[in-house]
This record gives C-alpha cells, sequence and structure tokens, in this order.
C-alpha cells in the first residue's frame, strides 16, 4: 500500500478529484496549506511598508490506494493539477505498513 | 376679518394693519405706547437683575421673538437703545409703529408667537434628528478601526470603541458641557434653538475675552433647560467623535485604565476648553471684535475643534506609548501589520460618511437655514474628491491602490471640507477634498517612514494634519456668500457690501486667513502640548502599556477574557 501525498493548487481541487476518482480512488483527505518552494513568495505593499507574502495558500491531498494503482493515481494527478508554470506542486509517494478500518477492525487492502 | 390677520402674520404686516384698523375702535395708540415704554422702563432694572429663567418643560422656549423672515428679519421691532447713533429717529418710529400695530391687532402677535415656536421645534428636530446621525458614526468608527487591525486584538478595539462612548458621555455631562457652553449665551447664543439664555457665566475670562465656560455642570440649575439640552445632545456626539479618534492611533497596546483616562481627559478638559474657544463664544471667536481680525476665529463644524484636537491628541498618546513591536525592524525598516477585515474598513468608512451628513448640515443648529443643502452636497463633494485623490495616488506610486488608503482620502476629505462645509462652493469643495486626499498619504508615508509614530488606523494624517489643513481653508475658500454677521462681526456691512459673510484670502480677505492660521496652529499646539504633559507625567507614574507578552498574544484575551472570533465550544458531552 501506498499513500499520495500531492501540493496542488487550490482551485485545481475539482479537476484532481475527478480525474481520481476516474481511477478508482474511493476517498481522501484534503486540507488548506501554506507554503513556498522553487516558486517563493512575491512583495506587497500595505500603506507604505513593503512586504513579502513567504507562504502560498496551496491544498494538500492525502489518498491512501494498493499498490497496483500508484502509476495511475500518479498519472492523474500529474494531468489534472498541470499548469506548465511555477507553483503547480509536487506529489510525494510514501510506502504505508498497515491501514485498519475503526468499524470494523478491517486490516490492510481491505481496509482502503 | 380672520383670514386677513392670518394674512397679516405671513410677514405683510404694515400695509395690512394700516388696512385694517380703520375697521376697529379707534384707540389713541401713541397712549399705548408711552404706557409700555413706561411699564418696560420699570421692570428693565428688576428684569436685568434676574437670572434667565431656564424652561425645563420647553413650553416657554420659542415665542415671537424667533418669529423671522428668510432673510433673518425679525417679526418684532426692537426698541432702539443707542440715542446718538444716526438712524435713531428712524428705528424709533418703526418701533413706535410696530407697538401701535401690535397693541391693534393681538392676534398677528399671537399668531407670530405660534410661528416662533414652530421655528425652534423645526429647529429641534433638524439639531436632535442630525446628532443621531453624528451617533451613528459611533459604529462606523468601530468598524472602521477594527477592520484595520490584526485580528487576535478585535475584542480590544471593540471595546475601546464601546468604552469610550460610555465614559466620554459621562465625563461631558458632568464637567465638559459646562466648560464648552456654560458662556455661550454672552457671545454666540444658539438663537435658532431659542438662545439658551441661562447658560451665561465665564468661569475664567469676561466679555470677548471668555476661556471657560461656567454654568450648567452635571446638566443641573441652568443646564436642565430643553433649548440647552437640545445643544447637549448634539455637542456631546461631536465630543465623542474626537474622543473615538484617540482609539486609531493607540490601540493594539494601550492598557485598558489608561484608556479610560484619555478618554475623561479628552471629554472633561481637553476638548471642551478648546470647543469653548471657538463654538462657546470665547476669545478665539470673538478675535474679530477685539482684535479686528476678521470674522475671528471660524471653524463651522469642527475641523479643529473636533478633529486636529482627536488627531493630535493621538498623536501625543502614540508618541508616549512607542510604536507596536515588531513594527520597526532592526534596521528601521517599518512592517506592515495588515488589515484583517477589509468589509468593516469599507462599511464603517461608508457609515461615517453617512453620518457626516448628521456632522456637518447639522452644525447650523437649523433647518430654517436652507444653506444646509449646499452643505450636504459640498461634504459628499469633498469625501469623494479627496477617496480619488488617495486611490490614484497610490496606483501611481506603489502600483496598486490601496483600499485602506482610499478609505482615508474619503475621510480626509470629509475632515478637511468640516470647518469650511458652509462658507465655501463646491467648485472649492473638490479642490480642498482633492488636497486632503494627498495630503493624508504623504502625511501617512511621513508617519511610517521619517518620525516613525505607529498609527495603526491612519488617525493622525486623516484626522490631525487634514483637520489643521481644513480650518486654514476657510480663510482661502470662503466665498463671501455665507455667515454675514458671524460671530457678531459685519452684521450690517463687510468688506463694503450688506450681507457680505465669512470671506477668504483669494477673495479678498487676508485677516481671515492670518486668524484661521493662528487659531489652527494654536489648536495643535493646544491638544499636542495638554495631552503630552499630562500623560507623559502618567506613564512616568505607571507605564500604561501592556507587558510585551500580552502584546504578542493579541489583547483580547489577557485584557477581556474573550477572543474577538472565539471558536464553538466542543464539548464531550451531547
Amino acid at each position: 500500500m501506498k499513500k499520495i501525498e500531492a501540493i496542488i493548487r487550490p482551485h485545481l481541487l475539482d479537476a484532481v478529484r475527478a480525474a481520481l476518482q476516474e481511477v478508482d480512488v474511493r476517498g481522501m483527505t484534503i486540507s488548506e496549506v501554506q507554503g513556498y518552494g522553487r516558486q517563493r513568495g512575491h512583495t506587497e505593499t500595505y500603506r507604505g511598508a513593503e512586504y513579502q507574502i513567504e507562504f502560498v495558500p496551496k491544498i494538500k491531498i492525502e489518498v491512501i490506494i494498493p499498490d497496483d494503482i500508484e502509476d495511475f493515481v500518479v498519472n492523474a494527478i500529474l494531468r489534472s493539477a498541470h499548469t506548465g508554470k511555477f507553483g503547480d506542486g509536487k506529489i510525494f509517494v510514501i510506502p504505508i505498513e498497515d491501514v485498519i478500518r475503526i468499524r470494523t477492525e478491517e486490516r490492510g487492502e481491505a481496509a482502503i | 376679518m380672520i383670514r386677513n390677520q392670518f394674512e397679516s402674520a405671513g410677514l405683510r404686516v404694515p400695509s395690512m394693519w394700516s388696512a385694517t384698523s380703520s375697521m376697529r375702535p379707534c384707540i389713541a395708540w401713541p397712549q399705548y405706547s408711552i404706557m409700555l415704554v413706561l411699564l418696560l422702563f420699570t421692570l428693565l432694572p428688576t428684569v436685568a437683575a434676574q437670572e434667565p429663567q431656564r424652561d425645563p418643560a420647553g413650553t416657554a422656549t420659542g415665542d415671537k421673538q424667533q418669529a423671522v423672515d428668510a432673510g433673518g428679519n425679525s417679526f418684532v421691532v426692537a426698541e432702539p437703545t443707542d440715542k446718538t447713533a444716526p438712524d435713531y429717529a428712524a428705528r424709533k418710529k418703526a418701533y413706535d409703529e410696530y407697538q401701535a400695530q401690535a397693541a391693534r391687532e393681538p392676534l398677528a402677535t399671537k399668531l407670530a408667537d405660534s410661528v416662533g415656536h414652530l421655528r425652534i421645534g423645526t429647529n429641534f428636530s433638524w439639531t436632535l434628528l442630525t446628532g443621531y446621525l453624528v451617533l451613528f458614526m459611533q459604529a462606523g468608527f468601530a468598524l472602521l478601526t477594527c477592520g484595520l487591525v490584526r485580528k487576535k486584538n478585535t475584542a480590544h478595539l471593540m471595546m475601546l470603541n464601546f468604552a469610550a462612548y460610555v465614559f466620554a458621555f459621562l465625563a461631558y455631562y458632568a464637567i465638559g458641557y459646562a466648560f464648552q457652553f456654560g458662556a455661550v449665551a454672552i457671545n454666540a447664543a444658539p438663537v435658532s434653538l431659542g438662545g439658551t439664555p441661562t447658560l451665561n457665566k465665564f468661569l475664567i475670562g469676561s466679555g470677548g475675552w471668555g476661556f471657560l465656560g461656567g454654568k450648567g455642570f452635571f446638566l443641573t440649575g441652568p443646564g436642565y433647560d430643553a433649548g440647552s439640552l437640545c445643544l447637549t445632545l448634539f455637542e456631546v456626539v461631536f465630543m465623542e467623535t474626537a474622543g473615538y479618534i484617540i482609539v486609531g492611533a493607540i490601540c493594539e497596546r494601550i492598557t485598558f485604565w489608561a484608556f479610560l483616562l484619555c478618554e475623561l481627559f479628552v471629554a472633561g478638559i481637553l476638548y471642551p476648553i478648546f470647543g469653548c474657544w471657538v463654538w462657546g463664544g470665547g476669545w478665539l471667536s470673538q478675535l474679530g471684535s477685539t482684535m479686528n481680525l476678521a470674522h475671528g476665529y471660524v471653524d463651522f463644524a469642527g475641523s479643529s475643534v473636533v478633529h486636529a484636537v482627536g488627531g493630535f491628541c493621538a498623536m501625543a498618546l502614540a508618541v508616549i506609548l512607542g510604536p507596536r513591536l515588531g513594527k520597526y525592524g532592526p534596521d528601521g525598516k517599518p512592517r506592515p501589520f495588515p488589515a484583517h477585515n477589509l468589509a468593516f474598513v469599507v462599511t464603517g468608512t461608508f457609515i461615517l460618511l453617512f453620518g457626516w451628513m448628521g456632522f456637518n448640515p447639522g452644525s447650523t443648529l437649523a433647518a430654517t437655514d436652507l444653506r444646509i443643502s449646499v452643505i450636504a452636497v459640498n461634504t459628499n463633494l469633498a469625501a469623494v474628491a479627496g477617496a480619488a485623490t488617495a486611490m490614484v495616488f497610490w496606483y501611481f506610486r506603489f502600483g496598486k491602490p490601496d483600499i485602506t488608503m482610499a478609505c482615508n482620502g474619503m475621510l480626509a476629505g470629509l475632515v478637511a471640507i468640516t470647518a469650511s462645509c458652509a462658507f465655501v462652493s463646491p467648485t472649492s469643495s473638490v479642490i480642498i477634498g482633492a488636497i486632503a486626499g494627498i495630503l493624508v498619504c504623504v502625511g501617512v508615508l511621513f508617519n511610517e517612514r521619517v518620525i516613525k509614530v505607529d498609527d495603526p488606523c491612519g488617525a493622525i494624517a486623516v484626522h490631525g494634519y487634514c483637520g489643521w489643513f481644513g480650518a486654514i481653508c476657510v480663510g482661502i475658500f470662503a466665498d463671501g456668500t455665507y455667515g454675514s454677521g458671524w460671530n457678531g462681526v459685519g452684521t450690517t456691512a463687510y468688506l463694503g457690501n450688506a450681507g457680505h459673510g465669512v470671506t477668504g484670502l483669494i477673495h479678498g480677505d487676508v485677516r481671515q486667513f492670518l486668524c484661521q492660521l493662528i487659531g489652527a496652529t494654536l489648536c495643535v499646539v493646544w491638544a499636542f502640548g495638554a495631552t503630552y504633559g499630562v500623560f507623559w507625567t502618567v506613564n512616568r507614574v505607571r507605564s500604561m502599556r501592556v507587558s510585551p507578552e500580552v502584546e504578542l498574544e493579541g489583547l483580547d484575551v489577557p485584557q477581556f477574557g474573550l477572543p474577538g472570533y472565539a471558536e464553538d465550544m466542543i464539548s464531550a458531552e451531547a
């Protein structure tokens, strides 16, 4: 099992969700996050004082998937979250030891 | 017959009376008038020795004395007293004729009593209703200042605005009103509200050199009067405006007790004293009569009396408190603390604009003064001109128009037009507002970058700098169309013309400009100096500033036990 974490542009969330549904990802968790990468922030002025907006708002998606659909999922995100400009975000693939459904106590891929 | 008498009360008195008099039994009117005069002479000394009677019920305020036509000509002809005056004979004849006609047409005189009462009633309604509009500005200030700070200080800002109203009102009730208006009947009686004759004593000074009013403490005795209390309502909300202004410059770091002390000081001492000099018939307003300085110091609705006093008091307090933690980096470069709620900022600004429609036109204290329409339009024009120039200035200077500065620009235009709104043309209003819009931008940058006085909401630039500028503008742009006889100067003629009003530099009255320059600058010195002296001392005794830990956490919870935006409580039990 793998966990796919992706940082994406907030306005592309719906497109990414639709693309993931097509490749049979059944659940996802998202959070509103702020950060910067190579894109960096930008400079603004407020009442005459300059300041850097260091952290840019992003959405972080987390999905847990069986090993065999990893490539489909990564490709789906790549397709749907891509604009080609700085700030498109990143995808992280992380191995997962176990998954447990709290209601039934099922374990492993059956619990996904 | 009765119809004729009604028409005669419609200010075509002499001809109608002579027409109807022949129908009445002929009474020798000279005898009547002689008796009346004799009666008056015997009564006068006793009347003069007596204090004017207060009128708490309002049933004795407004009679034929207040029945006047559009030009301000009174229905009642006053008895000439100066026998050496060149027009004495003519005036005495007019007076005798009036007395005779009044004796022959008692119903017309009664009707004039009703007309006079109605006039006062109309002016009461106007003054009270515009006062309520000014009161609503409290909500505007609360939203504006709250929106401009960081959200960790929301409850702090709301509490300051709320407490300002409460405590300043009580201080003004106790001593402020008496200090400011306790002698108003001597030189500046508000005749449109019945003249408040009971407020007639200076505590310090006398005649044209009054420095402090001395009647009406706790609104009892002479202050417990319908006309006086109408004035109280209108003036207390003006004082409150000066009271809120300081919030904008001292917020996010002042302790609550110190703030309450500031409010009591502003409402009880700082504001009323300067207010007495200008509006209470005090020495600044009388400089025209005493020192031949044009119409004396003229501030129609308070660019200096309200706004510059508030703005420079705020500046002194901001200097004493010092900048907020982290406002200036180690290199001395200013850092921004962006506004947390622009919706509050814009809504608050529009509420202030709305309230200003009471602030300026209401300052006539008279709905029967039809200049109110000019004042209302002038006020609005200056507001939009100020907002426009501030917006455009920022657009060119920094590439993007800053909405908080655009709002400050609108308020700057309003503050600047407040002193001159009644005396200038719409064109001049646009010019005054436009200059104020630039002045506030330069002022904010100057405070932030050059003198490094931390002013979170721009109160010093908006109310202080633009208030001073606005008072000067009277001496520059006033066009002489309004204010004939202002402060008792030029009642018959001014600059060679009958009915000529307050006039500024570009319309040929240099003295008015000088007087405005002196008065407005004195206002700055008074507001800054007195505040600095008092609160420098207070701050030495006990620091007026919250601890650094409290300031960093935000003042909401440490000072008031509740954050401005509390999370919903999550409970274990359902």
